[in-house]
């Protein structure tokens, strides 16, 4: 039998930034997870709340938003520390609650985020901005003329890597000679343009090298453009967060679907997951969920009604199914973006009766991530949260 | 889990060795779950690239639906082999099993030959690469080794694969000794090739057959009251997943249910408080480099634990890199340029850590990685007896 003091279920941003605090004050910490998370289809920013700083936006969410369980210094400190770790691990982010940035999208519309990585760094802040885009031969789902269209001053250039994936592109960004080629082709391209913006696909290991390679010889800041999935800004963030995890101490099962859950009253015991063979389960003191929402697999929707997947936890739905969504698909107030686990103050989940037991991400109730604009930066701060809270319960 | 539930995140593409350096494959997506809606029982196979595929699971371990594209690709490559002709590389490697007691049969002969020019052109007309040497075989093959007995009642029977048997029998001796040192019995049960060359050169009927003589076996032990030892992680996967899903065997299940991995096995006796090995100082700063089978396996890394109560030495876990020989993979000529650069890789990654050594369980990984760095590649049992001063006894 394995004992952790532990167990964190899932592996994205809320879950590893859990496991990663507790690890750090000395807990036996483990990470089980079905597969890779959600954050690896990111664009890698981590946007804490909309509006013209997150300070501001953070004032004006409805009293049952997660956030709210938060106050500013806990944020504060949970964005400090990971700025400081990622910098460790050559991921540098800029940004506070001061002022939110914009990022530069492949379609040419701006996104708004409170952490920036540096390979974003750079993005224009306006469109009367003069920019020249690169992209890559064959490279599917970034078109420059996206941007072109919404950048009066802007001009592009194609470049053929030999591959025509952003996986593929990435890869021959790590290789030097790939690097020089590409440099002196860019030399050649006598662009007049004041910035360079690039999809992101410069290299997924050291990419802030790559970029500053890419600077020096065309004398002008160079941004990248977060591209749809596959996203390497995102896979570089779940790496960062993977490295920082075990650099902790902590332990990771991959492929490790949670199927059952052993229980004695207000206390969770263990977890199963189902084998070839011998039964395996993981023992621990403490357990937090972090399993995502629909998409990351922390809940699923029924014809009726929505389901907490691992501990069967009550869920807090919007309405009746017929109203779940909104007749505008575009919309961001869907009804089914509050579905979600309710949390007290202390990040233990609603009515559940568990002691034992703390929720934090994206499978939290009325996140409305897409209406606020909190991806990552809800999951990084509850994430820290979450872990005070288990940490206080350990002790 | 059903290949409709893939929702096309391209996860497992990110995580694809191969892909990562052969535009030649599609990736794990496009040939799993997507070419799956394509193929037909009625029509004959066309996916030759199904081939490309290493099987090293990556794309399993890192799907967020719970699809299984290597499996989707195993099956696949299956049917690609049932229905066209095998080449040379695919046939010779697949009946490794029987080579590999021809050349240990013939040691000191066939180790010369293999190691000169003219066995190199031998290889190579056969379509086998030789960026990396052979292992040699060893006279002294493992299976001679006698049966142990002790009193405690503990009782394993060791399945120790091919490459320990025919390549590197002294380890499977160190093995022997290790489990001794705690009072279990060791018993070598007879056993042949798990069959997963002969998968993976898409031989199904060779892998049953060989998986068909190694249950009825095992089974006996089981029913003997053994429990069933591996330390090569690829076996083990076999054993415990492939056995069960692709090659339908009987007594699977039961097996299934009381094998385990060497360290797994030594590591749930020292949490149950059964043994308590007094470990003693080893100087050396090692790197872990974690065999994608034994991430498959769902056992975490056992080893490392273990390796971590030994006073004095450092290891670094990297679980980011496939070696790319993943077997007789990387050795058959059409995959060598996939199999090179990813070892080169693999390699970068642990020079980065520094370390004097390389540390990893799995056989071929140890070859592929120890002939590109250079250093010294052991198995984590030669880290845990040089620990506890456990010598192998020579033999002749």
């Amino acid at each position: 039998m394995i004992e952790y003091d532990v167990i964190v279920i899932g592996a994205g941003v809320a879950g590893f930034t859990a496991g990663a605090d507790l690890a750090g004050k000395g807990y036996k910490v483990a990470v089980v997870t079905t597969g890779e998370p959600t954050v690896c289809l990111s664009t890698g920013c981590i946007d804490l709340c909309a509006g013209p700083s997150a300070r501001e936006g953070l004032e004006a969410l409805p009293d049952e938003h997660p956030l709210r369980r938060l106050s500013l210094a806990d944020m504060e400190a949970a964005l400090n520390g990971f700025k400081k770790t990622m910098d460790d691990l050559a991921l540098t982010y800029t940004g506070g609650l001061d002022v939110n940035r914009k990022v530069l999208s492949a379609l040419g519309s701006f996104k708004t985020t409170c952490l920036v990585p540096d390979t974003m760094a750079a993005s224009p802040q306006t469109n009367d901005e003069a920019i020249h885009i690169v992209t890559f031969e064959g490279l599917k789902d970034f078109y420059p003329a996206y941007i072109l269209s919404r950048f009066p001053q802007a001009s592009f250039s194609v470049y053929d890597a030999g591959a025509s994936t952003t996986m593929g592109i990435a890869s021959r960004f790590e290789q030097g000679l790939f690097r020089e080629a590409f440099v002196a082709w860019l030399e050649g391209q006598r662009i007049r343009e004041n910035k360079i913006g690039i999809p992101a696909v410069l290299g997924l290991e050291d990419t802030q090298g790559v970029l500053r390679e890419i600077e020096y010889h065309l004398e002008r800041p160079v941004f990248e453009v977060p591209t749809l999935p596959p996203s390497m800004p995102g896979r570089r963030l779940f790496n960062a967060l993977k490295a920082h995890f075990r650099n902790q101490g902590g332990d990771i099962y991959w492929s490790w679907p949670v199927a059952g859950v052993e229980k004695t009253g207000h206390l969770v015991e263990a977890v199963f997951t189902p084998t070839d063979g011998k039964p395996n389960s993981l023992n621990a003191r403490a357990f937090i969920l972090a399993s995502g929402s629909f998409v990351g697999g922390g809940l699923t929707a029924t014809r009726e009604t929505i389901v907490e997947n691992i501990f069967h936890l009550p869920v807090f739905v919007p309405s009746a199914r017929a109203g779940w969504f909104e007749d505008n698909y575009f919309s961001a107030n869907h009804a089914i973006s509050r579905a979600g686990v309710l949390a007290d103050s202390s990040f233990r989940p609603e009515g559940a009766g568990f002691e034992n037991v703390f929720v934090c991400g994206g499978i939290l109730a009325h996140a409305q991530i897409l209406k606020f604009g909190c991806g990552n930066g809800l999951s990084l701060t509850t994430g820290y949260a979450a872990a005070k809270a288990c940490a206080e319960y350990l002790s | 889990m059903n290949f409709e539930h893939c929702m096309r995140c391209t996860i497992c593409v990110e995580n694809c060795p191969v892909f990562r350096v052969n535009p030649a494959f599609p990736g794990p997506k496009q040939a799993g779950p997507d070419a799956q809606r394509f193929r037909s029982k009625r029509e004959k196979a066309v996916d030759e690239w199904v081939l490309l595929c290493s099987q090293c699971k990556r794309c399993e371990m890192s799907c967020p639906s719970g699809v299984e594209p290597a499996q989707i690709i195993l099956e696949a490559q299956q049917r690609f082999g049932a229905e066209h002709p095998h080449t040379p590389a695919h046939l010779l490697f697949a009946n490794n099993y029987y080579l590999s007691a021809l050349g240990s049969l013939t040691a000191p002969v066939a180790n010369r030959v293999a190691a000169t020019a003219t066995g190199r052109k031998i290889f190579n007309a056969f379509g086998i690469a030789t960026s990396i040497p052979f292992p040699p075989f060893r006279f002294r093959k493992l299976s001679r080794e006698k049966k142990t007995r002790s009193r405690s009642g503990r009782k394993v029977a060791f399945f120790y694969g091919c490459f320990i048997n025919f390549y590197r029998p002294d380890i499977g001796r160190k093995i022997i000794r290790l489990l001794q040192y705690f009072g279990i019995d060791v018993v070598l049960p007879p056993q042949w090739c798990c069959g997963l060359p002969a998968l993976g050169n898409g031989n199904l009927s060779l892998a049953r057959s060989f998986a068909l003589k190694n249950a009825a076996s095992l089974s006996n032990y089981v029913d003997a009251g053994y429990d069933i030892l591996y330390s090569c992680t690829s076996c083990g996967l076999c054993l415990l997943h492939d056995y069960q899903r692709i090659l339908d065997v009987p007594q699977a299940k039961k097996i299934a249910e009381r094998t385990f991995d060497l360290h797994e096995y030594l590591l749930r006796l020292i949490n149950d408080g059964d043994i308590e090995p007094a470990f003693t100082e080893v100087r050396r700063a090692l790197a872990y480099h974690i065999p994608c089978h034994l991430r498959a396996l769902k056992i975490g890394y056992p080893a490392v634990k273990l390796l971590e109560r030994i006073p004095g030495l450092s290891c670094a876990v990297l679980d980011d890199s496939c070696c790319g020989l993943s077997g007789s993979y990387g050795f058959k000529k059409s995959n060598e340029a996939t199999a090179m650069e990813l070892g080169r890789r693999a390699v970068y990654r642990i020079s980065k850590t520094g370390a004097e050594a390389i540390v990893a369980d799995c056989g071929s990984c140890r070859m592929q990685l120890g002939a590109l760095s250079e250093l010294e590649a052991f198995d984590p049992v030669e880290i845990l007896c040089e620990s506890l001063n456990i010598c192998a006894p020579k033999t002749g």
